[in-house]
């Protein structure tokens, strides 16, 4: 098989990524104004959003590629469902790391019953299991199509574990509600761009994981 | 067939008891304090007793094969889903019935006035406990280490109907108006219909061989 890097697409894809971000780690720590009353921890926003975005996107393919394993019948969903699980996971961690270190100097506490980190962290934490029922699972036919069944109902979940979190004690929500179209444009275009370039770094790694799996698949089966 | 099944009730209604004993122990306050938190305490039983009773349910199906069996019948594998959901749903609200009582009185608590509203929303509660834990429980049956997977995947899952299960108790018990938890009842209401809808569509794939 093909190594990754030898595509020259692949090659592109991914140098264009990388320089990307970089040029957007620059942006935030150089040229994203300061906010007042927040100072450096406001800069997370630019790191914390982007990456429950695609953290929740990567959950949302997982949920795609199960129904369509189940419609094409086709295991080459699955190395799509597990790479984009994994990678979403990656990025849900970051999440559940940005957010306490955001909360300590905003809220004066890590840790607040708040509807979008507890979503996170329910999801986060279902998905270890997650992981740990592809490992031990046993037949790996089988494994594949009640995975895909996990990761279904793992994303018909999120709407209710959210509303249920947010009717929980209402007095504690105190998450920011940041309205995007008032923000001045230094701060919009900063954060749209990062948020961009997150979903470009998603797509490399997503394309790199499913290389690397179908890779390790078919060693397997050679063996 | 399932009803023949004692063992599961009766491992169910003394873990149930167990539990009830290890809070009491644990929890030596007052009964002001206590009260608070007796709702939570309730649920995070019968979550308990759910484990043990979904596990067991499908586990003694894998022992004699007898799901294999089971599965290779010519019935819909979603009306099997339903079967196993019903027989579920009527093991952990007979536990529930027997152990109510005991509950409260072990735990020196008043038995809460609106006992009939309190037990009819638990059944609407334990249905929908029991589409979630009986999908799971499906998937992960054949699967090494069981046992451990079947919490470490419910308890996420549950975690709404947990929050929601406890507000619904606490309101009957404080004799709060319907108003004012009328949404957890609507939560917990779209649970049944979605994962239910769910069992019954995904379940032929999860256990076909």
């Amino acid at each position: 098989m093909e190594l990754f890097y030898n595509n020259k697409k692949n090659l592109i894809f991914l140098i264009i990524a990388i320089v990307l971000f970089v040029v957007n780690l620059i942006n935030i720590i150089f040229f994203t104004p300061m906010i007042v009353d927040q100072h450096w921890a406001q800069k997370i926003f630019y790191v914390h959003v982007p990456s429950a975005w695609v953290g929740f996107v990567g959950y949302l393919i997982v949920m795609i590629s199960g129904f369509m394993l189940f419609i094409k019948n086709d295991n080459r969903w699955d190395d799509v469902a597990l790479a984009s699980a994994e990678i979403g996971t990656f990025f849900m961690a970051l999440v559940l790391i940005t957010g306490p270190v955001w909360a300590k100097p905003i809220w004066g506490t890590p840790w607040i019953w708040e509807p979008r980190l507890t979503t996170t962290l329910i999801l986060f934490l279902y998905y270890m299991g997650y992981f740990m029922f592809r490992s031990f699972g046993g037949n790996i036919e089988r494994v594949r199509r009640q995975a895909a069944a996990l990761g279904i109902i793992a994303f018909i979940n999120v709407p209710i574990i959210f509303l249920s979190v947010q009717f929980w004690e209402p007095e504690i929500q105190s998450h920011p509600q940041v309205e995007m179209a008032s923000q001045p444009p230094e701060i919009l275009y900063s954060f749209l761009f990062s948020l961009t370039i997150f979903s470009i770094l998603f797509a490399v790694m997503l394309q790199y994981r499913v290389h690397l799996i179908r890779t390790k698949n078919l060693l397997k089966s050679n063996v | 067939m399932e009803l023949r099944s004692k063992q599961i009730i009766l491992s169910m209604l003394f873990f149930g008891l167990a539990i009830i004993l290890i809070f009491a122990f644990s929890s030596n306050v007052a009964k002001v304090i206590l009260s608070n938190y007796a709702p939570g305490m309730f649920w995070l039983m019968n979550l308990f007793i759910v484990v043990l009773g979904a596990h067991r349910s499908f586990a003694y199906e894998k022992e004699f094969d007898a799901f294999s069996i089971l599965i290779s019948s010519p019935v819909d594998r979603g009306i099997i889903f339903i079967a196993k959901w019903i027989s579920g749903f009527l093991f952990i609200t007979i536990t529930q019935l027997v152990i109510f009582i005991p509950f409260f009185k072990l735990l020196l608590l008043d038995i809460p006035l609106e006992t009939f509203l309190f037990i009819s929303t638990a059944l609407l509660i334990n249905l929908a406990i029991m589409a979630v834990a009986n999908l799971v429980s499906g998937i992960v049956i054949r699967s090494n280490f069981s046992e451990i997977l079947l919490p470490l995947l419910l308890f996420p899952l549950l975690s709404p109907l947990i929050i929601a299960a406890t507000k619904i108790s606490k309101s009957i018990i404080n004799l709060e108006s319907f108003a004012i938890w009328n949404v957890w009842v609507l939560i917990v209401a779209s649970v049944v219909v979605i994962f239910g809808l769910a069992g019954y569509a995904l379940f032929d794939h999860i256990v076909e061989e």
